[in-house]
């Protein structure tokens, strides 16, 4: 079983305030930037727009494997938490994997029910763009 | 310098500060964010999310009248609780819970003049402690409907051509946009304004810092600068009516308005009904 299809049964369980600590969990152990990409993400590289959010995604494929940093402002947790929890399923892992993953995750994950939908969009931005990333950087279709 | 017509009803930091353990006192924190209070709230604050506890998750409306007795009994708010709301983004969503509450016909309700930004600036202590409050028994006696417009009153307003605020953004008002730039799934068909509303952005009403504009400056935005007065019908709108009831808030209790309802279909209601009149330079 993938990583995200575990994490997807973690949060298909969950209730309200279950899917709440587990993203605020994720939300605090996001890794900080690596300082080689801040200067980029300075100069306003990276950030991906949709989102009301400043969020920072940078994707490396090396030797087949997925690498993703990014950056996400602390006051935003639910975005934050989010990124980490992508970052969990996804570091490491083939290109493949990746573009294989559900489509409409947000919803595989219940947030959409659970956090009402009028919030899911940056998320879904945010999902979006590192799939993009890892097609370009990745050569997958 | 002029006051505000009620100044009773924004407390400080410090007043909140001071009133943590105060039993006639609940502090909540509303938010955009639904996983900011669990990242840390001011010491006695419960949670009260816009979205999730006073929406109805099926029909486009408010919770009903046993949710929300519910919903305040389970936080420990009693009828005669002085509820004080503080929350993200300028006390966006704090105007707006503070609005249903008075929807419900809750009185005595404040606002934390300057919101979390404020309080976290002053490097104030969070804690992640949930307070557990002894079970109320809330009644809701009233329902104010007097505060709320609806597409109807909207259509007679416009046709009376009485004063209506819309306070979204420029673009969103010219129809440049269909929605508030970076919130795209919140858009409507039809990008313009209600005709003869008056575009004055929400935001307009707030210093840097989160607090509310002087009372003089309020004046000259409102008053002098788009021609209300304060005996006048006005209805403020903007696009799920979250942004007009901080706007709402503003003209009601600071500038002393007699009648102001906010109109909380707004445009994703307005720019999609089939044959609503739209204006658009």
């Amino acid at each position: 079983m993938s990583r995200i299809d575990e994490i997807i049964g973690q949060f298909q369980g969950a209730d309200y305030q279950e899917t709440l600590v587990m993203l605020l969990d994720y939300s605090e152990a996001l890794p900080p930037l690596p300082d080689e990409y801040r200067e980029a993400r300075d100069a306003g590289f990276n950030r991906v727009p949709e989102c009301e959010t400043p969020v920072y995604i940078f994707i490396d494929v090396k030797d087949g494997k997925v690498r993703i940093h990014a950056d996400v402002p602390e006051e935003s947790p639910t975005v934050r938490g989010f990124v980490s929890l992508l970052v969990d399923a996804f570091e490491g892992v083939a290109p493949e994997e990746i573009v294989s993953a559900p489509e409409n995750l947000i919803h595989s994950l219940s947030l959409d029910r659970k956090l009402g939908t009028r919030r899911m969009f940056g998320l879904s931005a945010v999902y979006n763009r590192i799939r993009s990333e890892v097609r370009k950087a990745g050569g997958v279709n | 310098m002029a006051e505000y017509a009620n100044p009773d009803v924004l407390v400080s930091t410090e007043w909140v500060a001071g009133h943590a353990n105060d039993p006639k006192v609940k502090i909540v924190e509303s938010d955009e964010d639904v996983l900011l209070y669990e990242v840390g709230h001011v010491e006695g604050a419960v949670k009260i999310d816009w979205q999730t506890d006073l929406q109805d998750q099926i029909v486009r409306d408010y919770v009903d009248r046993a949710k929300f007795e519910k919903l305040l009994s389970e936080k420990g708010i009693a009828n005669d609780t002085t509820v004080v709301f503080y929350g993200d983004k300028n006390n966006w969503w704090a105007c707006y819970a503070y609005w249903v509450f008075k929807l419900f016909g809750h009185e005595k309700a404040l606002v934390m003049n300057g919101g979390r930004q404020k309080w976290v600036e002053e490097g104030r202590p969070l804690t992640k402690d949930v307070p557990n409050y002894p079970k109320t028994a809330y009644k809701v006696s009233r329902v104010d409907e007097s505060i709320r417009a609806f597409r109807d009153d909207v259509v007679k307003h416009m046709g009376a051509k009485k004063p209506l605020i819309d306070v979204r953004s420029p673009k969103e008002f010219t129809g440049e946009l269909l929605h508030m730039e970076a919130y795209p799934q919140e858009g409507a068909l039809r990008g313009g304004h209600i005709p003869g509303a008056k575009n004055v952005p929400w935001a307009t009403a707030v210093k840097e810092d989160g607090t509310f504009k002087s009372a003089d400056d309020l004046k000259a935005i409102y008053m002098d600068g788009k021609g209300l007065k304060k005996g006048d019908d006005v209805i403020a709108y903007c696009r799920i009516g979250e942004r007009s009831s901080h706007t709402w808030f503003v003209l009601t209790y600071l500038l002393g308005f007699d009648k102001v309802r906010n109109y909380d279909g707004s445009w994703t209601e307005w720019g999609n009904l089939v044959k609503a009149p739209i204006e658009k330079p």
